[in-house]
């Protein structure tokens, strides 16, 4: 009766399309370099301290290498979300290029350190795949970034690379089974005015329609908090 | 009778010997007390003698302190198991923490939840033990004991427990003896020693030393006997505990407390319990290291396991399921002071009933009438609502005079609104007997004497055994006198040389007294104490009005007298004894009747009761059939046997044993308290669960040493209802069948109640086990785990106490301790692996598919477990690529939790369905009888809904509101379970002793 079961559970499950969405929305918020939690600490001039952020920040950027996103992905229409619903379920859809490059001081390209030899160190921000999501509901999210605690006069600004938001054209996603190639859009934050030694505790949020940032239960709903110690 | 006495002069009673005030001469006595046999102590004598003694009241049996007796009920088989638990929970909780990866506070909140229910059904049973206790207080007398007491050379009423040694107190008829003493003087004293010995015959006391042994001497009246009849003074000897009956009620206490059988029932049952819970930890402990966990990892899920395998929720059913009983049975006339003896009362095998009181109306009540060469049945029942006889002959009226007039019993005053054979009377037994034996014949006999103006009388005295009284006659002008004479009938015969038969005075020849003898033994032979009466009119002119009679000198005729007839008396069974033995009979359970009477007396009331059925005969009436003698009788024909305390004394417990084996039906006469103790060790030496009852103090050992001690309400003495474990508030036996039958059905409904309970064990287990094994996120947590247990599911399981039996559980055996287990493994099999594995499997059904239909298909899901934990890991991705943070991650989990939750909710009310019954088929039994069941139904689903879709549980009970569909997907499960368990009671019926009967009938 459980073979019965679970076969014809199965059987009416779509591999496309999960049958509900809403636990997943809104949407979560993701920092690279995560190693084990979320704080970084270095010392700018010890190469020791934050080789394993580059490392993980390289890592984490492969798919993005320019000829991969040229190679697989098509240029998109920017500004506009990218919306193939006309075709078939099972069909392939095609996904947007998000170039390495356009990350600017943040890509690794030229500063293969990351900006973290100069104590000016790059984080990415993801925002979570949902399948089907629109998220600003027809205007781009953006991201900010504030810190919490510590020497708050010593965050001074940031950069951020391409822009401060989600470009529509990344969206929406259709599931890793016809979005195959899909590479999600990245923000990434350059904190070079920490003038400060001891640990910041930074929160990034996203801003737009339909975005959930202030949940208690779910910390990581639409914000993401992390403790950024840069030593000399 | 003075043999008979001292057999209870118990060992341990011996051990300090007790003093021999009794051989003193009252010059020494005086000497010793500092004391007076005629003006009594000096009360400031009195004070400090007071002082030093302490009340002469019994101590209660050395209390145990309140804490101990609460302790005790935290310290039960299931009690210990859930201790040791919380214990293994606090342990797994340190562990967790010295590691510092706490990432939940379940297992404090197990530990602390497993306390509280242990601590709150404590105080549950606490509490029930401390009302019913309170209900035996209520019995004292409130109103304090008065004696009679000399102080001062003045007479004093004080409260008996103010008595001291030395003081002289005097008692008459009616009242109770205060203290232990020794007789200075007595005017036909007359003592019932029933409580202390046995026996019920008046005794005599007076001041004569007539015997070394203090309990055989005549002049010391016992604390606590009766004064029947007479004035006595008296100094008292000893007070309080040091009395003879202080010192056996504190042997009670000496005598251990034998274990409840459902006590033994419950710790059989933690042991399969806490065999398979360790199995099973083991188990998974080697499979979670060979799988690749770290030791300490490996030792917590051994731990979890161990844990969740608790019933956490049976303890409270079982208090619950048994109050509601002891409640029930409170109802009808049966206090229970202890929870656990109410099963004890439906496994009983053997019950030991004292006699009067018990199983008769403890009233001496006419039975039968022999006038007119007929024995006539008198009405003898409680409301007087039997047959009486003819009262139209001539005779009647002439033995009904003699009876009403030769009587010096009274009706104590200020009871008009009783009914007359309840009403309070000062005199003997027979002659109360039959003062409302006339009084109910007559009308007012207080009038009816009146007009028969007493002249003389001659009180009955035991050398010349006869009781005469002169009146005048109602007529004022026939002037004649009536002498009136009742007494011993052969004694009476002697002195009748007429015989009245239908109003006409015959000759008393040769025939009629042989009519006289046959009626005679007829009555006798039924146990019956007889009287006979005659009357004579003395003639006007030897003795005319005003004529001096004189009794002493009997300057009157006492003899050419003219017979009226034989009137016999019996205390009479109560109206529901015989059907209440009837029912103990096809219940399979032995009656035994204990008692201190007369063999041929209790021998009549046994067949009158149906302790002797119809037909079952003694070796003796074998002998007399066959007119053989009774050495050649073969003892395995008789099935009746009638032993006395006699022959006991002389018995070795081998041969009380075989005796107890060979005859079903068995009958003590002549026992004194301490002989049924003997019997009712060896009763339990053949194996039986004895019931006792019994009233008097000497009892109280044999109450404490029988698996149930039955006490009686009304006659019983303070000590009998310590040391006993239920009290009849009516005194009656019928209450003790109705107690059989109710414990009897609680154990079938318990068997039930717990055959339930275990039942989601398994459920609640196998989620952890698979997320052991297969690294699944868990399927269900701690807390809802919790909510199962003690929450949703009580109600339901306790509903099952008000099951209905199924068939006639009184046409059963009582059930065998040994064999017929309240847990046995097929039950424990079948609810674990067969309907707790369906359970389990409409759980992860429920399980997968809500994971499935949020984005988890069941594969990925196999092995997420680190990546599911990870509470840095905000992006887990699903089967679809969708990613999650950790607390949408959480919820996706509680969310699992509840459907789980649900599953076992659906599947439960599915299997209280199929608990209602073990055999027959539900459609048999009926669906809707049981309104409890059917209520704690809606009450469990209402309550499920409310934790699901109450806001705020989330975060404070991990329920998550759950789509309408997953309710329903565990619903085919239910259906299967249903029809599953119908097919089992389908083959059980059918196939009765089959091996699907043996393996699935539980």
């Amino acid at each position: 009766m459980f073979t019965v079961c679970m076969y014809a559970l199965l059987m009416t499950i779509s591999p496309y399309t999960p049958t509900y969405r809403d636990r997943v929305v809104p949407p979560g918020v993701m920092i690279s370099p995560r190693v084990g939690g979320f704080d970084i600490a270095f010392n700018a001039s010890d190469p020791k301290t934050w080789a394993k952020y580059t490392e993980t920040l390289n890592a984490f950027l492969t798919p993005y290498n320019d000829l991969e996103q040229e190679r697989k992905n098509i240029a998109c229409t920017p500004g506009v979300y990218f919306k193939q619903d006309d075709r078939e379920e099972s069909a392939e859809r095609k996904a947007c290029q998000f170039k390495r490059s356009s990350l600017g001081n943040c890509s690794g390209i030229d500063d293969p350190s990351f900006g973290y030899s100069e104590g000016k160190p790059c984080i990415l921000l993801k925002m979570n795949r949902i399948i089907g999501y629109l998220p600003g509901e027809g205007a781009p999210v953006t991201v900010s970034c504030e810190a919490l605690k510590g020497d708050v006069d010593h965050f001074g600004a940031e950069e951020f690379y391409p822009y401060d938001f989600f470009n529509l054209m990344y969206y929406p996603y259709y599931g890793k089974l016809t979005h195959v190639n899909y590479t999600s859009p990245l923000v990434a934050i350059r904190f070079s005015q920490v003038t400060t030694e001891n640990p910041l505790t930074i929160q990034c949020r996203l801003n737009g329609k339909g975005i959930k940032s202030d949940s208690v239960q779910d910390r990581f709903l639409g914000r993401i908090t992390f403790t950024l110690q840069i030593g000399a | 009778m003075t043999v008979f006495t001292a057999e209870i002069v118990n060992p341990c009673v011996l051990t300090h010997p007790y003093n021999d005030d009794h051989q003193l001469s009252f010059e020494e006595l005086e000497m010793k007390y500092t004391t007076s046999v005629t003006k009594g102590m000096t009360s400031t004598m009195a004070a400090q003698v007071l002082e030093r003694d302490g009340c002469n009241e019994l101590k209660p049996p050395k209390g145990t302190p309140e804490y101990i007796k609460f302790a005790r009920q935290l310290a039960g088989g299931l009690q210990c198991l859930m201790w040791v638990a919380a214990v293994i929970c606090f342990i797994a909780f340190g562990i967790l923490m010295g590691q510092g990866n706490l990432t939940s506070y379940d297992d404090l909140y197990l530990a602390i939840v497993l306390i509280a229910v242990v601590v709150v059904t404590g105080c549950f049973g606490y509490y029930q033990e401390f009302k019913s206790t309170n209900i035996i207080a209520s019995f004292k007398n409130l109103v304090p004991q008065q004696a009679t007491v000399f102080r001062d050379g003045q007479k004093f009423n004080i409260n008996a427990n103010q008595l001291v040694v030395g003081d002289l107190v005097e008692m008459k008829g009616g009242d109770r003896v205060p203290a232990d003493v020794r007789i200075v003087s007595a005017q036909g004293f007359k003592v019932d020693n029933s409580s202390l010995t046995g026996e019920s015959e008046p005794q005599s006391r007076n001041p004569e030393f007539t015997h070394e042994n203090p309990l055989e001497t005549k002049n010391i009246a016992f604390f606590s006997t009766t004064c029947l009849e007479g004035v006595a003074t008296g100094i008292i000897i000893n007070t309080g505990d040091r009395t003879i009956i202080g010192r056996i009620a504190s042997l009670a206490s000496g005598v251990g407390n034998e274990k409840t059988p459902i006590a033994i029932e419950i710790e059989h049952f933690v042991d399969i319990i806490a065999g398979l819970a360790i199995f099973f930890g083991a188990t998974f402990f080697v499979v979670a290291m060979t799988i690749g966990y770290r030791f300490l990892e490996a030792m917590i899920f051994f731990m979890a396991i161990v844990v969740a395998y608790v019933p956490e929720g049976l303890l409270a059913t079982v208090t619950v399921c048994l109050s509601l009983t002891a409640k029930r049975l409170a109802r009808k006339n049966c206090v229970v002071k202890n929870l656990e003896a109410v099963e004890t009362l439906g496994s009983t095998s053997v019950i030991c009933s004292d006699k009067t009181g018990t199983l008769t109306q403890n009233r001496m009540t006419v039975s039968h009438l022999w006038f007119d060469n007929h024995i006539h049945s008198a009405d003898t029942t409680e409301d007087q609502s039997g047959q009486s006889f003819d009262q139209s002959s001539e005779t009647w009226r002439a033995l009904g005079r003699v009876a009403g007039l030769c009587n010096r019993a009274v009706f104590k005053p200020g009871q008009d609104a009783v009914p007359i054979p309840k009403r309070d009377v000062v005199g003997d037994a027979s002659e109360t007997a039959l003062l409302k034996f006339t009084e109910l014949a007559f009308g007012n006999i207080v009038d009816y004497r009146n007009r028969f103006k007493k002249v003389c009388e001659l009180p009955f005295n035991s050398t010349n055994k006869f009781q005469l009284s002169v009146h005048e006659l109602e007529d004022p002008l026939d002037l004649r006198y009536l002498l009136v004479m009742k007494g011993a009938p052969e004694r009476i015969l002697e002195r009748c040389s007429t015989i009245m038969i239908k109003g006409q005075e015959l000759p008393l020849d040769e025939q009629w007294k042989e009519a006289f003898q046959t009626a005679y033994m007829d009555l006798g032979g039924l146990g019956e104490r007889v009287l006979g009466f005659c009357h004579l009119l003395l003639s006007e002119k030897e003795h005319p009005r005003g004529f001096g009679f004189d009794v002493d000198e009997m300057n009157f005729p006492t003899s050419g007298l003219c017979f009226a007839g034989l009137i016999s008396m019996i205390d009479p069974p109560r109206a529901s004894v015989p059907d209440a033995v009837m029912k103990c009979r096809t219940a399979g359970i032995r009656v035994i009747m204990v008692t201190g009477d007369h063999p041929i007396t209790a021998k009549a009331i046994a067949a009158n009761v149906g302790i002797i059925t119809e037909g079952s005969e003694t070796v003796e009436d074998i002998a007399l059939r066959l007119r053989i003698p009774v050495e050649q009788v073969n003892k395995r024909d008789a099935r009746a046997c009638v032993v006395n305390g006699g022959q006991l004394k002389d018995m070795t417990s081998e041969e009380l044993d075989d005796l107890l084996r060979t005859h079903p039906e068995m009958v003590f006469a002549r026992t004194s308290p301490q002989q049924k103790l003997i019997i009712v060790e060896s009763c339990q030496r053949l194996g039986s669960i004895v019931a006792v009852t019994g009233d008097g103090v000497n009892d109280s050992p044999a109450l404490k040493k029988a698996d149930i001690g039955i006490a009686m309400g009304i006659s019983g003495s303070d000590a009998a209802k310590n040391a006993a474990d239920m009290i009849l508030l009516d005194d009656n036996f019928a209450s003790i069948v109705t107690g059989v039958e109710q414990g009897r059905l609680i154990f079938d409904n318990l068997k039930k109640s717990i055959a339930y309970t275990l039942t989601k064990n398994i459920p609640e287990l196998t989620p952890y086990l698979i997320y052991i094994t297969v690294s699944v996120p868990l399927p269900l947590g701690c807390i809802t785990i919790l909510f199962i247990e003690l929450a949703t599911d009580i109600f339901p399981s306790v509903s099952l106490a008000y099951e209905k039996a199924e068939s006639d559980i009184m046409n059963l055996k009582p059930r065998n301790p040994r064999k017929d287990r309240l847990v046995n493994e097929s039950l424990a099999a079948y609810s674990y692996f067969q309907i707790g594995a369906i359970q389990s499997f409409a759980g992860f059904t429920d399980y997968f598919t809500c994971l499935a239909q949020e984005g988890w298909r069941p594969l990925l899901c196999v092995g997420l477990r680190s990546a599911w934990e990870n509470a840095h890991n905000q992006e887990v991705q699903d089967s679809y690529g969708q990613e999650w943070t950790f607390a949408q991650r959480l919820y996706q989990e509680y969310t699992c939790y509840t459907v789980f939750f649900v599953s076992i909710e659906i599947c439960q009310i599915s299997d209280v369905l199929i608990r209602k019954t073990r055999r027959l088929s539900l459609f048999q039994q009926g669906f809707f009888r049981n309104k409890v069941l059917l209520s704690a139904i809606v009450f469990q689903l209402c309550l499920g809904t409310f934790l699901c879709y109450c806001p705020g549980m989330p975060n404070i009970f991990n329920f998550m509101p759950i789509r309408v569909q997953w309710w329903f997907i565990p619903v085919p499960y239910g259906i299967l379970i249903f029809i599953y368990d119908e097919i089992r009671k389908l083959g059980v019926r059918r196939h009765p002793g089959s091996w699907w009967d043996k393996e699935l009938y539980y």
